[in-house]
């Protein structure tokens, strides 16, 4: 579906590897060039992943700790200037104090500054899931005998829960659900479209007219169809399990129909065809002579329709048939977002879970071209002539 | 072609039974149905009971889907729990909304994604050729529903609010101005979509030797494109418009919820939060058939374009 771009196709010739060889920083830049849509995908990929493991570190408070008095809390101003004018080596903050709860205005108390620290006690929890601890990576200072107020990076919703600790939990969510089900949807595509290609004749027929029925449906309405089937509320083990069995059930076909077609066509090759007369099973000639040619196809193929798992799943959170209060994902955040975006005078922190999906999906088209590349460069190594018909 | 249709028209009937029936199965160990919803803390279990037994709901699953497949036969898709009105008039008017919707966007990704693919396809590598690019990698990347929220907010920070902007009246007529902001939001992903096909595909058919004869015979540039070129591009692009309904009846789910239009796609989340089965069940089946009629056009369109295909 993407644009091949063959402007690079010089990059696994010979001549240039034996310069190399003797040159390892031009190896390097060797190695780089061509792959900058790779390695940024990359890199924002590992971006996401990080925030979804060190969620807990990275937030400052509880993601459902409530703060009845700062509804809707404007993001917090980091100070360095305080009211007298004064200049601090460390940042600080004011106390807010909701001025309107009509127009949701709040007003900075100046009579006491309190100062912000890295690596604050908070609440207490599992770092990795294994070290039991209350560290978390900024706050305000604790202060004996005084209550400290708390810092909302990007405010604070409608019962005064931290915005940005809610968006780093969301992370966590949605980053479980969309590729798992992306990973698993592959999988099973990958099984039926193997044994659709590998067997062929009647099996191959109905398995292809399946998955071409399957693409053609409207997949978001059958998820929600099939979702309202389920009690409402589910606790979040469960909607996520379901979802995932949805995800899995009605995505396949994509990869099916790719799959069939790379091992249709490697099937051909000389090699494969050694080893079937070898008598070789067909489990055997699969996975240890076609897979290995088809992998990085499949890989690439597999980051390409993850953005859509993410989205279902972006999508059935924000129409509040994923996971249910006080859990959070990115779409379910997006569910506070109202028209007034613009007056409220904090878009940007208002809008961020959107900014986060769009990050993240970008990350994933990008390294899921870089590694298509890949493969259509590893594939002409092995003499896969022409793929387009699949 | 005559046999395409019929082929088609009996695969369509086939899928639809295979999701109603799908749908009834896992309804029977779900929890929850439209009765459950109504939640009065004054209703007895006794007369919960009787509301079931009056719509039938106590009875076993396959007595149940007999029942409602010799109606829907005969084309009577049951009657809604929550908005009491037979279901096939509630869908009636959103799902020529949708279509109306679904129609404007698409036409407008193929104004834009023909425009710019042919352009792009002509040099290889040029500005436009690199805009082109760029431009696929955002609009397949930007979520809809982060854009269409942004629209939202946007349209309704200036006065055009009461021309093109959201509605919660269900009377909004078929044809309104109203329709403009969600078609072009629902046409972002298409145009990532059309754009990258149209390219390649385009650029394949000017390497053909038919369009170099045309040039060497002197046609003007404007005629290679549109008649030599365009012409055997066609295919793949009708392949992918079929392909692309799907997802754009998905798309059209949030779209319209977001940005205020009444179509199929509101009608599946109202009915959705109100666990209402039977409209539920309408709307899932029309959309799936709404989808299928539209793959079928493209068949038919594809025999159309190529002759080749005309008496497979």
């Amino acid at each position: 579906m993407t644009p091949s771009e063959s402007k690079d196709g010089d990059r696994t010739t010979p001549g240039k590897n034996q310069s190399a060889i003797r040159n390892p920083q031009s190896a390097i830049r060797n190695w780089l060039r061509g792959r900058g849509a790779l390695l940024t995908g990359a890199s924002i990929l590992t971006f996401f992943c990080l925030i979804a493991v060190f969620a807990d570190l990275l937030a400052p408070y509880n993601y459902s700790s409530l703060s009845r008095r700062e509804p809707f809390a404007p993001p917090a101003t980091i100070r360095f200037r305080d009211a007298q004018g004064r200049w601090h080596a460390r940042p600080f903050i004011y106390a807010r104090r909701l001025v309107d709860p009509v127009t949701e205005r709040y007003e900075e108390i100046m009579d006491r500054a309190y100062p912000l620290e890295l690596f604050t006690r908070g609440y207490s929890y599992e770092l990795l899931w294994l070290f039991p601890t209350d560290l978390h990576l900024f706050g305000a200072r604790a202060e004996a005998g005084v209550e400290v107020p708390r810092v909302y990076l990007l405010g604070a919703d409608k019962f005064g829960r931290d915005c940005l600790s809610r968006l780093l939990m969301a992370t966590r969510y949605s980053l479980l659900i969309g590729p798992t089900g992306a990973l698993l949807a592959s999988a099973l595509g990958v099984l039926i479209g193997g044994a659709a290609g590998y067997v062929g004749g009647w099996t191959d027929a109905v398995l292809m007219r399946a998955a071409d029925m399957m693409l053609a449906l409207p997949t978001l309405v059958l998820i929600l169809a099939v979702r309202v089937t389920f009690p409402p509320g589910l606790a979040p083990a469960d909607a996520i399990k379901l979802l995932l069995i949805i995800f899995v059930l009605l995505g396949w076909a994509e990869m099916a129909r790719l799959a069939r077609g790379l091992i249709r066509e490697l099937r051909q090759r000389e090699y494969v065809m050694a080893a079937v007369s070898l008598g070789c099973s067909p489990a055997h000639v699969i996975v240890r002579h076609i897979l290995p040619g088809a992998a990085m196809s499949l890989a690439a193929q597999t980051l390409i329709i993850l953005p859509a798992f993410l989205l279902a799943e972006t999508a059935l959170s924000f129409l509040g048939v994923g996971l249910q209060e006080p859990e959070a994902s990115w779409g379910s955040l997006l569910t506070s977002v109202e028209s007034n975006l613009f007056k409220r005078g904090h878009a940007l922190a208002e809008f961020s879970p959107a900014l986060a999906i769009t990050l993240f999906v970008l990350g994933a088209r990008l390294f899921g071209d870089g590694l298509g590349k890949e493969g259509r460069e590893r594939e002409k190594i092995l003499g896969v002539a022409d793929r387009k018909s699949a | 072609m005559l046999k395409l249709i019929l082929y088609r028209l009996l695969q369509g009937v086939l899928v639809l039974l295979v999701i109603s029936f799908l749908i009834f199965a896992l309804l029977t160990r779900a929890g929850g149905d439209a009765v459950s919803m109504l939640d009065n803390p004054r209703g007895s279990d006794e007369s919960i009971e009787n509301i079931r037994r009056i719509h039938g709901l106590d009875r076993p699953l396959m007595e149940r889907y007999r029942n409602w497949l010799a109606e829907a036969a005969r084309g009577d898709l049951g009657h809604s729990f929550v908005l009491h009105a037979p279901v096939l008039s509630l869908i009636r008017l959103p799902l020529l909304r949708t279509g109306v919707l679904a129609t404007v966007a698409l036409l407008i990704a193929w104004a834009i994604s023909l425009t710019l693919g042919i352009a792009a396809a002509r040099r290889a590598g040029s500005p436009i050729d690199r805009l082109c690019s760029v431009i696929i990698l955002l609009a397949s990347s930007t979520p809809g529903l982060a854009l269409a929220l942004l629209a939202l907010a946007l349209i309704s920070s200036t006065p055009l609010m009461n021309v093109i902007g959201a509605t919660t009246n269900s009377s909004v007529g078929v044809w309104s101005f109203r329709v403009i902001p969600p078609a072009i939001i629902l046409s972002v992903p298409l145009l990532a979509l059309f754009l990258a096909q149209t390219r390649v595909a385009i650029r394949e058919a000017l390497d053909e030797e038919f369009v170099c004869v045309a040039r060497a015979r002197g046609a003007p540039e404007w005629m290679v494109l549109l008649r030599h070129a365009l012409r055997p591009a066609a295919g793949p692009l009708i392949t992918i418009f079929g392909l692309s309904l799907g997802g754009v009846m998905s798309g059209s789910v949030i779209v319209e919820t977001v940005m205020g239009w009444p179509g199929l796609g509101q009608l599946t989340v109202s009915a959705v939060e109100t666990r209402d089965i039977p409209l539920l069940l309408g709307v899932t089946l029309t959309a799936a058939a709404a989808v299928m009629a539209g793959n079928l056009a493209a068949d038919i369109l594809q025999r159309l374009n190529n002759p080749r295909l005309r008496n497979g």
